[in-house]
């Protein structure tokens, strides 16, 4: 660590520095930008790379396992298959949206931003990445979901003699998967569009509760909720089977609640001052 | 190198920045010398796209930063040293800059050792770090991708004097490969040490620049002979002026020789010529940012 240069001039380049320099790259500078694939793959590494980030994807495979195991104890398990679907689905639904959420506002609260943003200045690249980085997780989240789901059933068919019933349309695991990454979507976009992890989580999960309380309260934000609230918007992908209104009720409420908090996200993370 | 051309950045009526221009150029290491809140590190945080000018235009290496394909691989910044994740491990902040760079991994190990951090020091996280193990990081993380321009903010911060020392060294030796090293600093005296060229900044404007050499430049000359006043009579009808030392002597705005030849002509014995005495930068930085510091006129 220290030196051993001696001083003779203090302003002059001594022919051989007193410190070691690294090695020099051989080769041209780059001059083609990063490609995008480069950036998904280190925002799935910074998903990962920290306590933080592989504790909530613990944490949401635990409460999975645990709500598993309450319908493979609970009436002998006897329970249809799309139950068991939707037992590994909610949970996930409700909790991966936070990996979205950090994702982003990380960024912002270990001030990260500053070195991301330096090593890749086009900024809306950097956003795009994290996206599909989320969709990445999320899609992998669900097969994950699924399979648990799947083996669940079979165990308790297996094991505790329940009935097996695997009656599902194919368009019911489109809708599951659906409900999840619309949710992580849903996340990510508040999560841009505050860039604040606290303020983003309580929007997240205060607004579903708002839209019941408003609801309850006053007729005009009850009919609102049929096409905005997304908790009950989406919820009819678990039939797999929506009708040309609820296909619009979804379409609005996502318009409101995904694209337009991204693209508006999406613009003020493209002209912020980086703290 | 890099370039500000008029740049100015105001919050409200505020100007962070008014009207600076300064050239940091390849082969120098340039000190951005100012109090705090003078606008060092808003100066460096628009070289590096980070801060939207108001108007002028910032240039690295003929480009704006923002237009820079891989800029890792061109610029190496460190602008501030606890900008990182707390959760991470030294050596996985380094990796992923080397993923995102395209740079081998394996410089991520010879970074490692080559700014003093300990294998276990790497392997543990960040938020355990030192301030000097984070400038350190920092430093490791600016080099990463063999850079030909540095640019790095406050970066003796938290040092120890022999990793100030170290560091010294490895900025100019930086620039002696040709490098462009753009350094702030409120430490004087080691800004004096290792820049090539000195530009000082007061209130978000520019109050001096030059080479070092330049700036720290002896005022004039000191002289006594057996004739003073003959001597200053003989200066002042050649146009140079003269200002008589309490002590004794007197102080002349001109070289050296100057003075010489005067005294032969007019006659009269030197008892003592030298150049005066090198004011020293810190002398000089408290004179042009006295009226701007928030101490006023400190020292």
């Amino acid at each position: 660590m220290s030196t051993t240069t001696s001083e003779t001039s203090a302003r002059a380049h001594p022919p051989t520095a007193g410190a070691t320099l690294p090695a020099q790259i051989p080769g041209n500078r780059p001059t083609a930008g990063l490609p995008f694939t480069r950036l998904v793959h280190v925002e799935l590494r910074k998903m990962l790379d920290t306590r933080a980030g592989r504790w909530l994807l613990i944490a949401i495979a635990v409460v999975i396992a645990g709500t598993l195991t309450i319908l493979f104890v609970q009436d002998g398990g006897e329970h249809p298959f799309s139950e068991y679907l939707q037992a590994t689905t909610m949970p996930m639904a409700i909790l991966l949206p936070v990996v979205g959420i950090l994702a982003v506002t990380s960024e912002w609260s270990q001030r990260t931003a500053l070195v991301t943003f330096t090593l890749e200045a086009r900024r809306s690249r950097v956003a795009w990445a994290k996206v599909t980085a989320s969709l990445l997780v999320g899609v992998v989240a669900v097969a994950f979901s699924f399979a648990l789901g799947t083996a669940a059933h079979a165990a308790a068919i297996g094991l505790r003699g329940a009935t097996g019933d695997w009656e599902l349309a194919g368009t019911v695991w489109l809708g599951a998967a659906g409900y999840v990454l619309l949710g992580l979507l849903n996340g990510i976009a508040f999560g841009m569009l505050l860039r604040n992890t606290p303020a983003a989580i309580v929007l997240y999960f205060v607004l579903p509760t708002a839209w019941s309380a408003l609801g309850a309260l006053w007729s005009g934000a009850e009919k609102a909720g049929r096409w905005l609230d997304m908790n009950r918007t989406m919820e009819p992908l678990f039939t797999g089977d929506l009708s040309g209104e609820q296909w619009a009720q979804l379409g609005t409420s996502v318009a409101a609640w995904v694209a337009l908090p991204l693209a508006v996200g999406m613009w003020l993370i493209t002209r912020v001052e980086v703290k | 190198m890099i370039t500000l051309d008029n740049v100015t950045k105001r919050y409200g009526a505020f100007a962070a920045l008014d009207g600076v221009s300064f050239e940091a150029r390849p082969g120098r290491v340039t000190g951005f010398l100012g109090p705090n809140g003078a606008g060092k590190t808003t100066a460096m945080r628009v070289v590096a796209g980070l801060t939207p000018a108001t108007s002028g235009r910032a240039t690295v290496l003929g480009r704006p930063y923002a237009t820079l394909p891989n800029p890792g691989r061109h610029v190496g910044l460190l602008l501030d040293a606890s900008a990182q994740h707390a959760g991470r491990t030294g050596r996985e902040v380094l990796t992923l800059g080397a993923i995102l760079t395209g740079v081998d991994r394996r410089r991520v190990d010879e970074l490692v050792d080559l700014v003093g951090l300990t294998e276990k020091e790497a392997n543990r996280r960040v938020r355990n770090y030192s301030l000097g193990m984070r400038q350190r990081l920092g430093i490791a993380h600016a080099l990463l991708a063999d850079p030909e321009v540095l640019i790095l903010d406050e970066p003796a911060n938290g040092l120890d004097p022999a990793g100030i020392r170290w560091m010294r060294d490895l900025l100019k030796g930086f620039a002696a490969q040709g490098g462009t090293v753009l350094l702030s600093s409120h430490l004087l005296n080691e800004i004096e040490r290792v820049a090539d060229d000195i530009v000082v900044i007061g209130h978000g404007r520019i109050v001096a620049q030059g080479t070092t050499d330049e700036l720290l430049m002896g005022s004039g000359t000191v002289v006594r002979s057996s004739d003073d006043a003959g001597l200053g009579a003989a200066l002042v009808s050649a146009g140079v002026g003269v200002n008589p030392i309490a002590s004794g002597g007197m102080l002349v705005d001109a070289a050296p020789e100057v003075v010489g030849r005067a005294a032969l002509q007019a006659a009269v014995v030197l008892l003592e010529l030298r150049t005066g005495d090198q004011r020293g930068l810190e002398e000089m930085f408290f004179d042009l940012t006295s009226d701007t510091a928030r101490e006023g006129v400190a020292a």
